[in-house]
């Protein structure tokens, strides 16, 4: 026994020294001390830890979240489509819109009109959501320059002849199906932060 | 009287003619005046070079069709197509049911214009020239580069240098202390009739009875082991530095480094829900419709639309659901960056959970954390019996940032 022992000691240190060194395998999540209390019980629209019994007879894998019966609109402010705040011109001209198809751009250039009023704190607030979902293709300035914009292609000039008078029926219309090369944005910019980008494009149109 | 008469009359005659010829031969084709007039009515579905946006590419289009041709072509496509020129009609098939907008308003030298600048981009002496210069430009970047990056690995080189002879003497020692045990003066010549193997074993016994080695090593055994151990506990729980490989080699240090694509435009429950969302492929789609489509990665995306199922990307950030968490809180609310509890996110090429995410760092950041109560009307009161308090710069802590049911619950 006595003769193993030095072969034992090394042994040991080997193991002791390897796991010492050891840093953490990216690809793997580290111990997890009570999963049970870490996971949900109910389904995340975002993650999923087992498989989903009930959608995978669908077909769709792993997928918790359910596409919404046909037809479904969100209604957030139906209670108040009458009056005329902000928010029930919004709501109406929101009913307007959906009832406009994808091809019917002259409908939509002569029967909405942007509910909230022009002023200088919906222009401001119009500019922050363009630097999010428009300058990377449109440029700071409208001019078509953004960093995305140059390797896409044929994005448009605001203020050139053609764009420079469109109104606000025209371009909410544009972002909610696209146009041209431009895909639809409907589904990522709701149609409140879509008006507001109208009324700050219209400042973009005017600028030399 | 009639004669100056007549002769002022021809002078004005002579003026027109020559002006309308100026205009004509002289300033018809500028190049600059057809760059400005190309972005603003052309650039949305032609490009200059060859690829095909809505359009088709514009280069060597003064071979494929002649002038006056492209000048009728350009004022009224549609007519064109109608009267059946067969050019026209050849043309509009190619792209139906896309019909060109007609350019009415553009006169016979805008179209000129237009024209030479066309010609001019695609002949090629311009772009090396460019080329070179931006080159120069690089290369002399890389050079400051260079130096600043010299100083640093000098400073390696000599950390490396004093660790080696730090080793040079441990070694050293460490031979005199084996010379020193042996039984037999290793450099005499009886020594060399030994078997390698036999002197080894002779030498690692004596090392292994002698108490000061037996006690350095089993004091670095338990240091060891005892790091070992409470790093492992540490850990348990805390998924920093996870970065698995995600099923399609995204990478955000491309699309929001390079290409500043803003967080909000992917993630965009970030504003105004609980989860910031990871985007579905449509949004992939609003640029991956064009933008490198043969690529085996982007493949991958069109395959998931085909298929009608979705790409599952594997969560990195997660608090456990004990904990409650609200994004727009943070980002809308209160202002925060997302690098904040993300980490460089745009300088990324694997998406990596860069914070512990544990409770004592989100507890840390609100005892630090100043509220951002401006324009915020909800605050006011708050701020105003703070005040009365002698609290002037109101914490998350102060309101309740601290409180266990805020977040568990």
């Amino acid at each position: 026994m006595k003769k193993y022992l030095p072969f034992v000691w090394i042994a040991a240190s080997l193991v002791v020294v390897g796991l010492a060194s050891l840093k953490r395998d990216p690809q793997h999540q580290a111990w997890e001390f009570a999963p049970n209390m870490y996971y949900p019980v109910g389904y995340e629209p975002l993650s999923q830890i087992d498989a989903n019994p009930i959608n995978s007879a669908t077909g769709k894998g792993n997928l918790n979240m359910r596409v919404p019966v046909k037809g479904t609109i969100p209604r957030q402010y139906f209670a108040s489509t009458d009056g005329d705040s902000v928010i029930s011109k919004l709501e109406k001209m929101d009913m307007i819109a959906r009832n406009i198809g994808p091809n019917d751009l002259a409908v939509a250039e002569t029967a909405l009109t942007n509910p909230f009023p022009t002023d200088e704190k919906v222009t401001k607030q119009g500019e922050l959501l363009y630097g999010r979902y428009c300058l990377h293709c449109h440029g700071g300035s409208g001019k078509g320059d953004g960093p995305v914009g140059k390797k896409y292609g044929g994005v448009p000039v605001y203020s050139s002849d053609a764009l420079k008078d469109l109104n606000d029926g025209h371009i909410y219309h544009v972002i909610t199906y696209g146009k041209g090369r431009m895909w639809p944005h409907g589904s990522q910019v709701s149609p409140e932060d879509r008006w507001k980008i109208v009324q700050y494009v219209h400042k973009l149109q005017q600028e030399p | 009287m009639i004669k100056r008469a007549l002769s002022y009359f021809f002078g004005t005659a002579t003026a027109i003619v020559l002006t309308l010829w100026s205009s004509t031969s002289g300033f018809a084709q500028d190049p600059a005046k057809g760059e400005q007039l190309f972005t603003n009515n052309c650039a949305s579905c032609h490009n200059v070079g060859e690829q095909k946006l809505i359009g088709p590419g514009l280069k060597d289009v003064d071979k494929r069709h002649d002038e006056a041709w492209l000048i009728k072509w350009i004022k009224n496509p549609a007519g064109m197509v109608a009267s059946g020129d067969e050019a026209a009609t050849k043309l509009y098939d190619q792209y139906k049911p896309i019909m060109m907008t007609a350019f009415g308003s553009l006169s016979d030298d805008d179209i000129k214009s237009i024209l030479a600048y066309v010609k001019e981009k695609n002949s090629a002496p311009a772009a090396p020239a460019a080329g070179t210069a931006v080159a120069g430009g690089g290369g002399g970047a890389a050079q400051g580069d260079g130096e600043q990056s010299s100083g640093f690995f000098g400073i390696v080189l000599v950390a490396l240098l004093v660790v080696m002879i730090l080793m040079l003497v441990a070694l050293f020692g460490i031979l005199t202390v084996l010379n020193r045990l042996a039984t037999v003066d290793p450099s005499s010549p009886e020594a060399q009739k030994i078997p390698f193997f036999a002197r080894l074993k002779e030498s690692t016994g004596k090392l292994g009875n002698s108490p000061a080695f037996r006690t350095g090593a089993l004091l670095l055994f338990v240091l060891l082991a005892g790091k070992a151990t409470v790093d492992g506990m540490y850990g348990i729980g805390i998924h920093q530095g996870f970065a698995p490989k995600q099923p399609i080699a995204f990478s955000h240090k491309l699309h929001a480094g390079e290409y500043k694509i803003d967080c909000n435009y992917c993630h965009t429950g970030v504003n105004k829900g609980k989860q910031a969302n990871i985007p579905s492929p449509n949004i992939c789609m609003n640029c991956h419709n064009a933008i490198k489509g043969s690529s085996p990665e982007i493949q991958k995306i069109y395959r998931a639309i085909e298929k009608d199922q979705p790409i599952e990307w594997i969560r990195v950030h997660n608090l456990p659901d004990l904990a409650y968490f609200n994004h727009s809180q943070h980002v809308n609310v209160g202002g925060l960056q997302c690098q904040q509890c993300h980490g460089e996110v745009e300088k990324m090429e694997v998406i990596e959970q860069r914070s512990t995410l544990t409770m004592g760092w989100c507890i840390d950041c609100h005892r630090k954390t100043s509220v951002n109560s401006k324009d915020n009307h909800y605050y006011d009161k708050l701020v105003e019996i703070h005040k009365k308090d002698g609290v002037k710069d109101m914490k998350v802590a102060d309101i309740g940032g601290l409180e266990c049911s805020k977040c568990h619950y």
